[in-house]
């Protein structure tokens, strides 16, 4: 298969000039030197990176020729498209017709697509000729600066042609014999982000390596934190609306740090506990509204496909109606987002999470919390080893799932397989926030059943919920004057949507079955044997 | 991976330009794409600047010593390889009567492949002969190009008869004809593009017309598009493959 070797051209000066000394020995020829902006697009959390391809939108800076799109994966340029608009596409859906767009899309989800760094760059293209002139390999060069004019490492790439791998060899060992070249694997983009200082990719999964030995109170603070640090890194895309992954991630981390707060019973100061529980269950709210709107719009396409094609326009009423309310609700969250109540909440977050100290200290009165003393004097657990209090909460949250789950029977009432998805989510936040304590073998045959589980509890409940909300749209469409064929559409797929809720209540007693089982059992057994040990 | 063939069985209609031109828009909008040169005569290849020679000959492809993958030569344009004619393949024809199944023998060596196209042009010598069964069984549609004369009506006659003849061989087989080397200037052409659509209906708009750029690729020995990108001739190519692509 043809092969791409890339090197950094490690000596000073043009390579161009000695390749251009070279063109003559080598039958090598310039058929192309342009000079581009290029933007480097990827979603928030580096999808793109994470699966080796680079996407770069290329600007001629001479010529006014129009942008291009530019696909490269494994050093093969995969497709390029002109750009008619302007801007570069945001979502899976503003993708040029590429055959290979749905891969892309495979990859992006619901995520947008965000300008990363951007170069300026001279990409120099050389080919070597037979005596047919026929290309028999090619060298691409490719000198980078950032805007401020810091200039990226010179990359040197000979792509090897198939059929012509001979031709090209020889072409790298003259190379190689006359520039300074050192091999490499990162690419342009990776040393753009890199010299441009552009923040990390996103993560939705928590990276904590908490310590063992370490005490509850410290092992807290460290996942409230790094949690805190998750709000964060979501709250301007959240703000933008960027995309709908922005709020969900922001939401998790809230909730996994009411769960960290509710847990932290022994732990954490109750006065602290109680404002904070408080404070987050408010954040935590205001930010439900466009969720749910957001999980309407992102749903809609799965909806649609359900139908007969000759239906698929009876819905369009809904698809503005949805567009409508995300956009009021969008409004509501960034006046909530950015007033004065939560960014006290901030404020007051940070300095709990730095202080020692007691909180709230005088200065500040903590709506409703008590002062509270010195650590350690409510909190009988602070000074405890983590990994124990860890394992005792899991104990006490294992258990209790178990017992409510064996309690399900056909007949139970769909509330309490809601109450039971409450019991799962809490026991999952736990694992998720303190598993890194424990030896990973034992998490992770914990958690997967744990997972299979609350997929199953998650749609029954959700597909419940959004059967509810389609009926209600139903009702406002009928109010905005829709038609039959509109309201018929609506009802195929409340059908579709409650069969998919029944066949979850059916698949329940195998899944919970199956995080019932023996060998589970003895899994999450095994983290209070390892809490034990560790001590 | 989809087969197209172009295919008719009089020479010089246009069939070797429709398959370089296609094959080279397909491949700058983002399909992997194959040429494979079946004409001994090696006119794709030589517009792709290919030296035509298989080692061992087109006789051990046939027989399966030799896969596909070895001889394949990438062209000068991203996503676009091509399978070199054999001056020695000369009479494919022969060779295939030696192996043991004939008609399968093609479609067997492009399956080889189809994990790395998406795309598969062959551009087939004229003639019906068993060489063409075996295209007619590898191809997914025949890309038929049909100058605008009196007895061109009958190409497709031809076509149509062999089809309802061997459906064993066909199988599912579209065929795709459309107008090439039309000149507008001749009251002829411009008459007989009419009544022609009116016999046959499933003709495609879209037209090529003759344009003394087609004829130069064999002066530049590029696909018209790589050489005099967004002229005449090169949009025509570009909207032949849209309605081909819509169509597939
Ligand atoms: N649309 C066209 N306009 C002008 N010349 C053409 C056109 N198509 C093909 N030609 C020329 O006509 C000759 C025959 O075309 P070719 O594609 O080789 O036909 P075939 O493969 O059917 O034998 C070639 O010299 C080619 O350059
Ligand atoms: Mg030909």
């Amino acid at each position: 298969m043809s092969e791409v070797h890339r090197f950094v051209v490690t000596g000073a000066g043009d390579p161009s000039a000695v390749l251009a000394g070279l063109a003559e020995r080598a039958g090598l020829r310039v058929v192309s030197s342009t000079v581009v902006e290029r933007t480097f697009l990827d979603t928030a959390d580096g999808r793109l990176d994470a699966a080796g391809i680079v996407l770069e939108l290329r600007r001629p800076l001479e010529g006014g020729a129009s942008p291009t799109l530019v696909w490269v994966e494994a050093e093969r340029l995969v497709a390029t498209a002109p750009l008619d608009a302007p801007t570069a596409p945001r979502f899976a859906s503003d993708l040029p017709p590429w055959p290979g767009a749905p891969h892309l899309a495979s990859l992006m989800e619901m995520r947008a697509l965000v300008p990363g760094p951007v170069t300026r760059s001279r990409l120099t293209t050389l080919a070597a000729l037979d005596r047919e002139e026929k290309t028999t390999a090619r060298v691409v060069v490719d000198a980078s600066a950032l805007p401020d004019g810091t200039e990226l490492p010179v990359l040197l790439e000979v792509h090897q042609l198939r059929g012509y791998q001979r031709e090209a060899e020889k072409l790298e060992k003259l190379l190689v014999a006359r520039l300074a070249l050192e091999p490499t694997t990162t690419t342009a983009a990776a040393n753009a982000r890199r010299l441009a200082g552009a923040p990390a990719f996103l993560r939705s999964k928590l990276r904590l390596s908490l310590d063992p030995t370490a005490v509850a109170a410290d092992a807290w603070r460290d996942v409230l934190r790094e949690l805190t640090a998750a709000m964060t890194a979501n709250f301007a895309g959240t703000l933008a609306d960027t995309d709908s992954e922005f709020l969900h991630d922001f939401r998790v981390a809230v909730r996994r740090t009411r769960s960290v707060l509710q847990e932290g019973k022994g732990v954490l100061p109750p006065g602290a506990r109680a404002h904070f529980r408080a404070g987050f269950k408010w954040l935590g709210d205001i930010t439900t509204p466009q969720r749910d709107a957001d999980v309407h719009l992102l749903d809609l396409p799965g909806l649609v496909q359900l139908l007969p094609a000759d239906r698929v326009d009876a819905l369009e009423p809904l698809h503005e109606l949805l567009v409508e309310r995300q956009r009021a609700c969008h409004e509501q969250l960034v006046g909530d987002l950015r007033s004065w109540r939560r960014a006290r909440l901030g404020q007051e977050w940070a300095a709990f999470l730095d202080g020692d100290g007691p909180w709230p200290p005088d200065s500040l009165d903590g709506d409703g919390g008590h002062p509270d003393g010195p650590p350690g004097a409510d909190a009988p657990d602070a000074s405890r080893p983590a990994i124990v209090v860890a394992a005792a909460r899991i104990r006490k949250a294992h258990r209790r799932l178990v017992r409510d789950g064996r309690a399900i029977h056909a007949g139970s009432p769909a509330t309490a397989l809601h109450d039971l998805r409450k019991d799962a989510k809490r026991l999952r936040y736990l694992l998720e926030c303190f598993g890194s304590l424990f030896p990973t073998g034992d998490v992770s045959v914990a958690v997967k059943p744990l997972k299979a589980l609350q997929d199953t509890l998650g749609t029954f409940q959700d597909t419940e919920v959004q059967a509810h909300a389609l009926e209600g749209f139903g009702d406002e469409l009928v109010q905005r004057g829709a038609g039959a064929p509109t309201l018929l559409a609506l009802g195929a797929v409340i059908e579709h949507v409650s069969a998919r809720g029944a066949a979850a209540r059916r698949q329940y007693a195998e899944r919970f079955g199956a995080f019932d089982s023996r060998a589970v059992r003895g899994a999450y057994e095994r983290l209070s044997d390892d809490a034990e040990a560790a001590t | 991976m989809k087969v197209l063939a172009t295919y008719n069985i009089k020479g010089g209609v246009g069939k070797t330009a429709t398959a370089v031109n296609l094959a080279y828009e397909a491949a700058i909008r983002g399909h992997r794409v194959l040429v494979w040169d079946l004409d001994p005569q090696g006119a794709a290849t030589f517009y792709f600047r290919i030296r035509p020679k298989v080692k061992g000959g087109g006789k051990a492809l046939v027989s399966g010593r030799r896969v596909l993958d070895e001889i394949i030569k990438a062209s000068d344009y991203e996503n676009l390889d091509v399978v070199p004619a054999d001056f020695s393949m000369r009479n494919l024809d022969l060779l295939l009567e030696g192996s043991k199944k004939p008609l399968a023998t093609l479609r067997r060596l492009l399956k080889s492949v189809a994990h790395e196209y998406d795309l598969v042009f062959l551009d087939c010598p004229p003639s019906i002969s068993l060489a063409s069964e075996s295209v007619f069984r590898a191809a997914d549609a025949l890309l038929v190009p049909v100058i605008p004369t009196t007895l061109s009506i009958r190409t497709f006659e031809q076509l149509d008869r062999f089809v309802e003849e061997n459906p064993e061989v066909v199988e599912e087989l579209d065929v795709i004809g459309f107008f090439s080397m039309v000149d507008r200037r001749k009251r002829l052409h411009r008459e007989l593009l009419v009544d022609l659509r009116q016999v046959r209906p499933d003709l495609l708009d879209a037209v090529i017309p003759a344009i003394t750029d087609i004829e130069r690729m064999g002066v530049h020995r590029q696909p018209v598009a790589a050489f005099a990108p967004g002229t005449r001739s090169a949009r025509a190519y570009s909207a032949l493959w849209t309605e081909i692509n819509e169509r597939l």
